[in-house]
């Protein structure tokens, strides 16, 4: 089975490339051959091996925005990748999201050690278009940051303790950190660095082939951190992300995300931030998470509806 | 948002619609024929796939397959009586992991399938099977 979707997707995939590589940026080429290593490393058989993919499939959540696992918007308790208690998984990601005025993207780098710790890496870029002119900081300006990403897992098996109603519950935390400190400042933003914590259940319920999971975050980030964060009068606030999945197979799940955010900035109202997703994984390696999004105002630019689509790939 | 809506229809639909169904687990699954057709070939597909087959090989698999069809056969509300040992003792000293019990898994979702069994009707099965995940993985 898995050699046959294999190459079925071998076929499909110098078409698929080009099509998405003209709408992704250069960044996507990082990832081609991040994906066609993750093609070619031979599955490994042996239960017992480091990097044998011991979890079921897709309970390893996608990357989220940040980069941890979770689904497009939110984290999940989940640890990623496919390690089990005597594995680890590393996944690759690249995301982009096609908004009214904007364009944002997130590339990066996860790894789930012992399903029980998870360290991520995200490199997060805004592009203004065209309304970076409107804004007076130059057509196509562009924002970014840096998240770096630790979570751990304190109790509970979202997957086997089907019989009991306690969730998987991880804590986590984001670095994260404003390439763009000059202008972040004028903005408005008391800080060019900043952590959030976080604390996350997620319970998978196999009797209604659901997934939930919601988390509380003390975060002071500007848009996901993308504008700063905090501002002269405001700090840390706890916000939340709800995420409720449906399981149509083990390879389709499909969903809606909320999340509240901050609204530090006194030049610009920020709003929560909404989705729904399709995820389909192709495989172990390989999974494909498509979505629309609504983002709230941005930067005075008024509602941030788009497309989301992520590509991650992992062994 | 169109699909958003679509999407919480599914999942408010998922909870009260479906539920209402009236058909056990057991009759869902196909009743005894099916559910020993469904071992069997679980157990075949175990055999083929190295991560587990050095578990069963001295196995009679006749027999587990029996002894499977009647535990689920009971756990899913039909008229049957497991009369096998507890999961914990059949597996003691088998020093199984997650991945071996996942591969399992694997190989059941796979037969189901081959049944036309539904997805939402496996993960009923799978709900119930889940939970043995604490006696039968020793590390
Ligand atoms: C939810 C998961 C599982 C269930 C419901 C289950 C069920 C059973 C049952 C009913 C028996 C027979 C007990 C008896 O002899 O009285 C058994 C035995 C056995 N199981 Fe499992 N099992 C599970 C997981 C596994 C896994 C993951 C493996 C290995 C990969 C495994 C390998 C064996 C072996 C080798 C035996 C001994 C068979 C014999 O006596 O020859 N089982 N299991």
């Amino acid at each position: 089975m898995d050699e046959l979707l294999r190459s079925l997707f071998e076929k499909k995939y110098k078409r698929l490339v080009c099509i998405i590589r003209s709408v992704i940026s250069v960044h996507f080429n990082c990832l081609k051959f991040v994906m066609l290593g993750v093609m070619s490393f031979p599955t490994a058989v042996n239960a017992e091996g480091l990097f044998s993919q011991g979890k079921l499939i897709a309970t390893g959540g996608v990357s989220q925005v940040e980069g941890a696992g979770g689904s497009g918007l939110t984290t999940w308790a989940l640890i990623t990748g496919y390690g089990t208690n005597k594995g680890m998984g590393v996944n690759a990601h690249h995301t982009a999201v096609w908004l009214s005025d904007f364009t944002l993207q997130s590339s990066g780098l996860s790894v789930g050690l012992f399903d029980r710790v998870e360290l991520s890496f995200a490199h997060q870029w805004f592009d203004t278009g065209e309304a970076g002119a409107r804004l007076g900081i130059g057509e196509g300006f562009t924002f970014d940051q840096d998240i770096i990403g630790a979570k751990v897992r304190l109790i509970g098996a979202a997957v086997y303790d089907q019989d009991k109603w306690l969730p998987q519950i991880a804590i986590g935390a984001n670095y994260k950190r404003s390439g763009d400190k000059a202008l972040v400042a004028a903005l408005g933003a008391a800080n060019t660095d900043s952590f959030d914590y976080y604390v996350s259940a997620t319970k998978v319920i196999l009797d209604q082939s659901l997934i939930l999971s919601a988390t509380a975050r003390l975060t002071e980030a500007n848009q996901f951190g993308l504008l700063g964060y905090g501002s002269a009068t405001s700090t840390h606030t706890l916000h939340g992300e709800f995420s409720a999945a449906y399981m149509f197979t083990p390879k389709l799940v499909a969903g809606i995300d909320y999340r509240t955010k901050p609204d530090n900035l006194a030049f610009a109202e920020e709003q929560d931030a909404k989705a729904a997703y399709v995820a389909y994984f192709f495989n172990k390696n390989l999974s494909l998470t498509l979505a629309g999004v609504d983002l709230g105002t941005i930067a005075l630019q008024g509602k941030q509806r788009g497309f989301y689509a992520s590509l991650q790939a992992g062994f | 948002m169109r699909i958003l809506k679509v999407i919480i229809s599914a999942l408010i639909f998922n909870f009260f619609a479906l539920n209402a169904n009236a058909q056990s687990l057991y009759e869902k699954l196909g009743e005894n024929p099916k559910i020993h057709k469904i071992m069997v070939r679980t157990l075949e597909l175990s055999m083929e796939d190295e991560r587990i087959a050095f578990t069963l090989e001295r196995s009679d698999l006749d027999r587990l397959a029996q002894l499977l069809t009647d535990q689920t056969c009971e756990l899913t509300g039909g008229p049957c009586k497991y009369e096998g040992v507890d999961m914990k003792k059949a597996h003691v000293g088998l020093g199984l992991t997650t991945g071996h019990f996942n591969a399992l898994v694997e190989h059941l979702q796979q037969a189901m399938r081959e049944e036309n069994i539904s997805n939402r009707t496996q993960n009923q099965l799978l709900a119930l099977f889940a939970p043995m995940h604490r006696d039968v993985v020793e590390k």
